[in-house]
């Protein structure tokens, strides 16, 4: 595992462990885990944080039926487990360079995807909405394209799946996280030994700021609706 | 645990229930204050993956009270999301889950212990702000969003005092 440099913020990574960050983000940052030893070890302690947190909390006793209600129930699980062979699932043997967080969207891998044409560089799948109406889709830049220099109306999240980027601020290889807003106007340029492949979430459509990009703004729009 | 998970003991689950079950209620009721069936529902979910799943606990890894807690929490993120008071197309179980079966890496108990007792009494002295906005984000699942508007303060500020409260709790490895 090579050593990322672009990681969650602390406060972003707090968020996911105490389970109240919207799920598209959480996605991301899933993704991003994967590769990353040292989130996932801080990861570990925010949960350590979280329990001291609940341990700290007035005690709420439940009715003394709740007890009997769980023990029925467990002694059914016995039982059936007593009765009942075995049965193993058949394993979903997904493509493993897919991250574990995205098999519930793509079975196979990204090439079997229908991908939809942006523009002579990109490509773009939607995976699904989120809350907010969040577009949470996938990214697929031709090596050496760029998306063309953008601004973003709302937080736009990403996390690298394959391939690597470039943009005014930096270098971006698989696993790193990145979040852009409104402020934030980049060109990202993907290398050019391979597609660059993206989870992207964004909260509101890019602006693209260039005179041709202006006049395709109206048909993002439209593809966001 | 060990006697759960080898000899099905009802009896060691008995004493873990008394120990838990009223923490997962309070940690429920501090997300939905009154609501005492939903808390009812979540202890009991929390604590039958807890039986079924005590095999697969293993306590050099990670601390009980640690393991419960993420239990909860995603049990609590299904709960929301299977009544339809959290739209999403997502399924949480996915990004969730198979972390909370995940090796955390070279962790050990003392480590642990000590972590725990540094955060427990850096709890106490946090400034009171700061630990209303942990209250906020860990207990009532708020997302810094809706915090900020329910405490009436921007956004950043929100985010800088999750920041300071994590810092000076010394949770995160430093980079």
């Amino acid at each position: 595992m090579e050593t990322l440099k672009n990681h969650p913020k602390d406060e972003l990574l707090a968020a996911y462990a105490a389970g109240s960050l919207p799920l598209s983000q959480a996605l991301c940052i899933s993704v991003h885990l994967e590769h990353c030893t040292e989130c996932t070890q801080n990861l570990h302690q925010l949960h350590q944080l979280g329990s001291e947190l609940m341990l700290s909390l007035q005690p709420a006793k439940p009715s003394p039926k709740l007890k009997d209600k769980l023990f029925d129930q467990i002694d059914q699980i016995l039982i059936n487990a007593a009765t009942t062979e075995k049965v193993t699932l058949p394993t979903n043997e997904a493509n493993h360079s897919l991250p574990r967080c995205l098999h519930q969207f793509i079975k196979t891998g990204y090439e079997d995807i229908s991908w939809k044409r942006l523009s002579s560089d990109i490509y773009s799948y939607e995976l699904c909405r989120d809350q907010n109406n969040a577009k949470v889709e996938l990214l697929r830049i031709k090596p050496g394209g760029t998306s063309g220099t953008h601004t973003h109306m709302g937080d736009e999240y990403t996390v690298i799946l394959e391939g690597s980027f470039s943009d005014e601020s930096g270098f971006y290889q698989q696993g790193d996280f990145l979040v852009k807003n409104s402020l934030d106007k980049h060109t990202p340029v993907a290398t050019i030994d391979k597609d660059c492949i993206c989870l992207a979430v964004t909260e509101a459509p890019i602006q693209l700021t260039g005179f041709f990009g202006r006049m395709l703004n109206p048909l993002i729009r439209r593809s966001y609706a | 645990m060990t006697r759960i998970a080898t000899h099905s003991d009802k009896a060691a689950f008995s004493t873990l229930f008394d120990h838990y079950a009223p923490l997962i209620r309070a940690y429920s009721l501090a997300r939905e204050p009154g609501a005492n069936l939903v808390a009812d529902e979540l202890a009991q979910e929390v604590l039958i993956r807890v039986w079924l799943k005590a095999g697969s606990y293993n306590a050099q890894l990670s601390n009980i009270n640690t393991w419960i807690f993420t239990l909860a929490r995603n049990c609590r993120i299904d709960y929301f999301r299977r009544n339809g008071r959290y739209i999403s197309d997502i399924d949480p179980t996915e990004i969730f889950n198979n972390i909370e079966d995940d090796d955390p890496g070279p962790f050990q108990q003392v480590h642990q212990d000590r972590l725990a007792k540094n955060i427990k009494s850096g709890l106490s002295k946090l400034p009171r702000e700061q630990a209303e906005i942990l209250t906020k984000v860990y207990l009532e699942g708020k997302s810094h969003q809706q915090t900020s508007t329910e405490l009436k303060l921007p956004l950043g500020t929100v985010k800088s005092r999750v920041r300071l409260a994590l810092r000076k709790l010394q949770v995160l490895i430093l980079r």
